[in-house]
């Protein structure tokens, strides 16, 4: 204390807040915190992708800023990008394996105890229950060479059959449309396509909120482009875009019927593509026939002129681009209602050219990446099981026996934990995803996951609904603390590196699988990988030869200085640009080089409204701050003080007044699958017959009634039928 | 499910690979690999996105620095609030920035409109003008507002002051802080954190007059930002664009959420106390002019000094440098807290002063003393409501306030002095003059208890600040209104019997911690209840 001065302008607290240029290029930074070296690497939150500038002190991160010249944001990042190193440094993180003894208590057990009792536990079940009755459930926020990992020590040496991934909850329908419509699973854009739109039409996409730093491209577009989201909900990007279309939940496939059904009528065509690149044009306009604009009025909560319009806008526009998000995918019908929207692009001839394209944004930092490597749907490497040809590529690879890889794809997620009611399978392996609060209908899913006889969580936090009810919890460093590669959503392969220590005796994801494998026996990971770069290095191997080819990318190090490569990157590849769309020479991945036209009649939504459930419950990203389940976001003061409170179910002040009900009451929700409390909040940015409440509460999930797409086994999370009542009023007529 | 360890066995087969791992989990050196920049670069690379973001020119006389903000492009992703806070080193969940949004009122179009906000670097910045301790400093050529945290004594007064609610009281430094526009960084020609950081470049700093700052300011709240605090108050420079006509008498987010305001324990305690204080000295002196013996006057005044040092005791709990309160007449000049302390200072030097010449040190100078007592502490009185009417708060207005604490100090004065003569009187010998001050008190406590009952009566527009208030009563502070006015009326009651009855010693110092008790219930209130009309993200 510097004496008790009368006056004291300047001193040790005003010094508190002292800045310093913290050279490299970094501008000012906190005077604790100067950095002695930076490096660039990729946010481990959303599928954007965007580079973050670590400030390094003594090789450990101090701090960070958006990386200025990053191709993907542009010296930009969201507050869960500014708040990545925050969450890292967090009383719930799990600091050493736990098990679960007999009074139910998790306790502290040396990596080798964890590490014996998971082997003697899967093996014990597949002794007596067969090798499908262990599985394992994992994750988009993993690196590719961790997935790779735990694909392949699961399904050819622990001879699991069933593995999926929470993937399966966001991206799972873009996968089979494209599948389908393109031959591969191949998301066609660039960034830059937002930059060189005439239109671009946003598709149950909230950019604003989930991918801030998309929208942040949408406003650098040079072409003056308008922005119509199409939304049930007026949410932050639709009062942003110059039109919002508020059409009805689940009214998605019959408006793009009905707008091809005006394209079509109008001739408004580009007759060369269809021709050329497409094919089963005629069996799609026979269908739409049947979907005039005013036949949909009642379906869609849309006039026919207003259709009729969005027709002709498309048309207008030299440059139409199409993205879409979680609004389509989680659907019954979803995978129909993203080709839809790819057969608009086609039959516009929207695909190929900068500025279009029938784009799926994608939701986790490594969801694509999944989608590749994770051997759960497809067979590492974008790979078919069920293809002897791809069998033995990737036995001889990977040298392993080719009959260790399952002839037919195993079970998805909810076929999964319809096994473990079912009671055939036994041990499950969780990785990196919060199954206790994410998925569809979840006070049912604990129940579930306490049929099996062992669970197994591995995560960074030992305090997730899903990690609490473990019998062993494996403790995961997470991003920051160790190195891999992303996938974003616009294909580009991405490094991220280890700038931080672990707590405690956390390890790696990879080093568990490792562990694993060695307690597991020999032989259970090829010998050869040493390190995350030696299984990257057999991905580039794996992905020989298919649409998803990276064989020119040498390593790490040149994916580091490039800011990513998109796929494809052969080994011929000239192409240097920073930014590539496909498509551009028209040859789709189909064996006859089209694009299909894939479709199917509009069917109406399982868990209809009623006189007893007659409000349409849609859950959505609640702010920009919140991811998911809230694990990491909820580990920053910063991310806690820019989220709501509390969950606050939004409804139309029609529909309140109607119930009596007015701001910040307590209610009741109930479906015919659960119920659960909350506070209300009244606001018409929600349609009249329609409630929303953000994803990231517990309370969301004991409400929505598990429906899946057929074809992509998505859940349909934004649909489902309830009752809203007051808490009080719903008590006093609980008790008989 | 039984327990699930196995049994245990030689765990050295694989110890090996295990520390290996765990090794190579701490090892921080794979990041060499890649290319890392060492050397210094001497400008900013961030500049190529912010040079457009910064005046050409620094402001010249009659102008300021001002953050503008372009309302359209503002989309709630809040990155300026987690950069400002990352890039200027502040305390777990402190930041300078706030995001919050505006809500249509009528709820029925559905509007919503972030906003992004921070400090508006005010030109007649009531902070700075209410601080006791001269902490603030207006920048006379850049127009910041400047908190200077070493001289800052942790009075929080200014979390009040300010409309806006800007400065935040750091409770582990023990100060206030506050945005500072990134100064050092405008000096360098660097651009704020949060303007730096904005993906939409919807916030930048461009320099303003004085005199069309001041012009808006007059014309209310929808120049500035529909359904914020008025201008007229401070004056804000912020200048908030938007193509898109935004509803007169929007909503903050925040007003919408029915949460009490903080309660200030100390505060309590200091204004229930002096004005007990206050209104023991009014007894006596009414006493001794009409000529009505009570109490004896050298206990009143020594009751009074006693619970007026009490008073100013706790008020130093309040701060969270106590030890720097000896500052706190700095600001007389401007400041009704400054004020505030010294009406009360020279009250206590009279009370004190009369308490000690009645007890017989100086029986001369009491008279003359208690006079001066009472008319310093009538004073003290009003420096105390004009205190909380300086906020400009609706709820806090003189006439509300000066209501509430005139009768505090009538009631619990009057109630004291019975209790103290009720003390010193001789069983049985109840005296009349006891008796009518005992029906004073009661009627003075039921007008507080109407005081306080019209004072929570909601208008008709149930989105104002005085119908949430109303509804906080009614709501989350509906425990303690029903506590307060149960003690309310058990005290009248009471007052009413010893009249009718009489009483005893026991029962008077009973009635009198009832009402005390009371009365610190509905000072709590008077901090917990008081809503306002929100700047939106104030509340975050």
């Amino acid at each position: 204390m510097s004496g008790l001065r009368l006056y004291e302008p300047n001193g040790e607290l005003t010094s508190l807040l002292g800045r310093v240029d913290g050279g490299f290029g970094v501008g000012q930074v906190p005077r604790d915190k100067q950095p002695d070296a930076t490096t660039t690497t990729v946010c481990g939150f959303c599928s954007t992708g965007c580079g973050l500038r670590i400030h390094l002190r003594n090789g450990e991160a101090v701090g960070l800023t958006p990386a200025t010249e990053y191709p993907v944001n542009l010296g930009m990042a969201c507050p869960k990008g500014w708040e990545s190193l925050a969450v890292l440094d967090s009383d719930g993180r799990a600091t050493s394996p736990l098990i679960k003894d007999a009074d139910g208590i998790q306790r502290p057990v040396s990596w080798d105890i964890a590490m014996r009792t998971m082997t003697e536990r899967f093996r014990a079940a597949q002794t007596i229950h067969g090798a499908e009755s262990v599985a394992f459930l994992s994750t988009g926020q993993i690196t590719c060479e961790d997935m790779a990992a735990l694909g392949v020590l699961a399904k050819f040496s622990m001879g699991m059959v069933h593995g999926d991934g929470n993937t399966r909850q966001c991206m799972a329908t873009s996968v089979a449309a494209y599948k389908e419509s393109f031959g591969f699973d191949a998301p066609p854009y660039a960034y830059e396509d937002f930059e060189e739109s005439d239109l671009i039409v946003l598709v149950g996409s909230n950019l604003c909120i989930a991918h801030p730093i998309l929208w942040e491209r949408v406003l650098r577009n040079r072409r003056n482009a308008r922005v119509i989201v199409i939304d049930p909900r007026r949410t932050e990007t639709a009062a942003a875009a110059d039109e919002h279309i508020a059409l009805k939940p689940k009214g998605d496939l019959a408006l793009f019927y009905a707008i091809a059904h005006e394209l079509i009528r109008n001739d408004w065509l580009d007759h060369d593509f269809l021709a050329q690149h497409t094919t089963d044009f005629v069996g799609f306009s026979r269908l739409v026939e049947r979907y005039a604009p005013a036949s949909v009025e009642e379906r869609t909560g849309l006039s026919a002129d207003i259709i009729e319009g969005l027709a002709r806008t498309i048309h207008d526009a030299e440059r139409a681009s199409f993205w879409w998000t979680m609004g389509v995918n989680q659907s019954h019908e979803g995978t129909r209602a993203a080709q839809a929207i790819i057969n608009i692009a086609l039959l516009t001839g929207n695909i190929g050219r900068p500025g279009t394209g029938a784009n799926s944004i994608t939701g986790q930092c490594n969801a694509m990446g999944s989608r590749l490597f994770s051997n759960t749907t497809n067979l590492i490497g974008g790979h078919a099981f069920d293809s002897a040809a791809h069998r033995n590529k990737v036995a001889s690879i990977l040298e392993i026996d080719e009959a260790r890889i399952q002839q037919k794809p195993g079970l998805a997620y909810d076929e999964i934990l319809n096994g473990v009611r079912a009671g055939k399978i036994r041990a499950l392996w969780i990785i990196a995803t919060n199954t206790a609060h994410s998925w569809i209908g979840r006070g049912d899913v604990r129940d579930v996951l306490a049929k099996l006889d062992f669970l197994v969580v591995q995560d960074m936090y030992r305090t997730t609904e899903t990690a609490e009810v473990a019998d062993l919890v494996l403790p995961a460093a997470g991003w920051g603390e160790k190195e891999g590669t992303f996938i974003s959503s616009d294909r580009r392969i991405t490094v991220t590196k280890k700038v931080k220590r672990a707590p405690g005796q956390a390890l790696s994801d990879f080093s568990i699988f490792k562990l694993a494998a060695a307690y597991w026996g020999d032989g259970a990971l090829p010998a050869h990988w040493a390190t995350p770069e030696d299984v990257f290095t057999d991905l580039k191997r794996l992905s020989a030869g298919q649409p998803c080819d990276i064989t020119g990318i040498e390593g790490y190090r040149m994916l580091d200085e490039r800011g990513g490569i998109q796929w494809p990157y052969p080994t011929d590849c000239d192409d240097e640009a920073t930014e590539r769309r496909l498509f551009a020479d028209g040859r789709f991945y189909h064996r006859d080089g089209r694009a299909k036209f894939c479709y199917e009649d509009v069917r109406d939504a399982p868990d209809a409204t009623n006189e007893r459930f007659p409000l349409v419950f849609l859950t959505g990203r609640g702010s920009a701050a919140q991811w998911h389940t809230l694990t990491r976001t909820g580990k920053s003061a910063i991310l806690r003080k820019l989220a709501p409170r509390e969950p606050l179910l939004t409804m139309h002040p029609s529909d309140a007044r109607l119930r009596g009900l007015r701001e910040r009451d307590e209610v009741e929700i109930a479906s015919r699958h659960g119920r659960t409390r909350v506070r209300l909040s009244l606001s018409a940015s929600v349609g009249i017959g329609q409630v929303f409440l953000p994803m990231h509460w517990t309370q969301a999930n004991e409400v929505t009634v598990p429906v899946f797409d057929p074809y992509s086994r998505q859940p349909s999370y934004k649909a489902t039928a309830v009752q809203v009542k007051q808490a009080r009023k719903a008590r006093k007529a609980a008790k008989p | 499910m039984e327990g699930n360890t196995v049994s245990p066995g030689s765990g050295a087969t694989h110890e090996v690979l295990l520390q290996r791992l765990l090794t190579d989990q701490h090892d921080l050196t794979a990041v060499e690999r890649f290319a890392l920049k060492h050397e210094s670069e001497t400008a900013p690379t961030q500049a190529r996105y912010y040079r457009n973001l910064l005046p050409t020119a620094a402001p010249s006389v009659g102008q300021q620095y001002a953050f503008e903000v372009d309302l359209d492009a503002c989309t709630a992703c809040k990155a300026c609030v987690a950069a400002c806070h990352n890039l200027n080193g502040l305390d777990d969940g402190e930041s300078w920035r706030d995001v919050g949004e505006l809500h249509d009122r009528n709820r029925y179009d559905g509007t919503v409109q972030t906003v992004t906000t921070a400090c508006h670097h005010c030109l007649d910045p009531a902070c700075s003008n209410g601080c006791p301790v001269r902490a603030y400093d207006k920048d006379p050529e850049t127009g910041i507002v400047h908190h200077l945290d070493d001289q800052c004594i942790g009075c929080k007064y200014c979390t009040l002051t300010c409309p806006y609610e800007v400065p935040k009281y750091n409770a582990s430094l023990g100060i206030v802080r506050k945005c500072d526009m990134c100064a050092g960084r405008l000096a360098a020609g660097e651009a704020p954190a949060c303007v730096q950081a904005c993906p939409n470049f919807a916030i930048k700093i461009s320099v303003v007059d004085h005199a069309s700052t001041l012009q808006r300011a007059g014309a209310g709240a929808q120049s500035f930002l529909p359904g914020a605090p008025s201008p007229d108050i401070t004056a804000p420079s912020t200048v908030y664009r938007s193509t898109r006509a935004l509803p007169e008498g929007m909503l903050a987010g925040e007003d919408l959420n029915l949460v009490p305001s903080e309660a200030h324990p100390p505060l309590v305690a200091m204004l229930i106390l002096t004005q007990l204080s206050v209104g023991l000295v009014a007894v006596e002196r009414l006493s001794a002019w009409t000529g009505t013996p009570t109490a004896t006057p050298a206990t009143l005044l020594s009751a009074a000094a006693l619970a007026c040092a009490l008073g100013l005791a706790a008020s130093t709990a309040h701060l969270g440098r106590p030890l720097y309160a000896f500052r706190a007449l700095l600001g007389l000049r401007t400041s009704w807290l400054s004020r505030e302390i010294l009406a009360f200072g020279v009250y206590f030097a009279c009370v004190l002063g009369a308490a000690v010449s009645a007890n017989g040190l100086a029986n001369g100078l009491a008279d003359g003393l208690a006079d001066a007592a009472l008319v310093a502490g009538i004073a003290a009185l009003m420096t105390s409501v004009m205190v909380y009417h300086a906020t400009k708060r609706e709820m806090w207005n003189a006439a509300r306030t000066a209501s509430r604490f005139a009768l505090t100090a009538g009631a619990l004065g009057a109630l004291a002095a019975v209790t103290i003569a009720v003390m010193q009187a001789t069983p049985g010998t109840q005296a009349a003059p006891v008796r009518s001050l005992a029906s004073v008190a009661a009627a003075l406590c039921f007008a507080k208890l109407c005081c306080d009952r019209i004072q929570a009566n909601p208008d008709a527009d149930p989105d104002s600040v005085r119908s949430r208030s109303s509804a906080l009563l009614g709501g989350p502070l509906r425990a303690i209104v029903y506590a307060r006015w149960a003690l309310g009326l058990i005290v009248v009651l009471s007052l009413a019997v010893m009249v009718e009855v009489g009483t005893n010693p026991v029962f008077a110092v009973t009635v009198f911690l009832l009402a005390l008790a009371g009365e610190v219930l509905e000072r709590n209130l008077f901090f917990r209840a008081c809503t306002k009309q929100s700047m939106p993200g104030s509340g975050s």
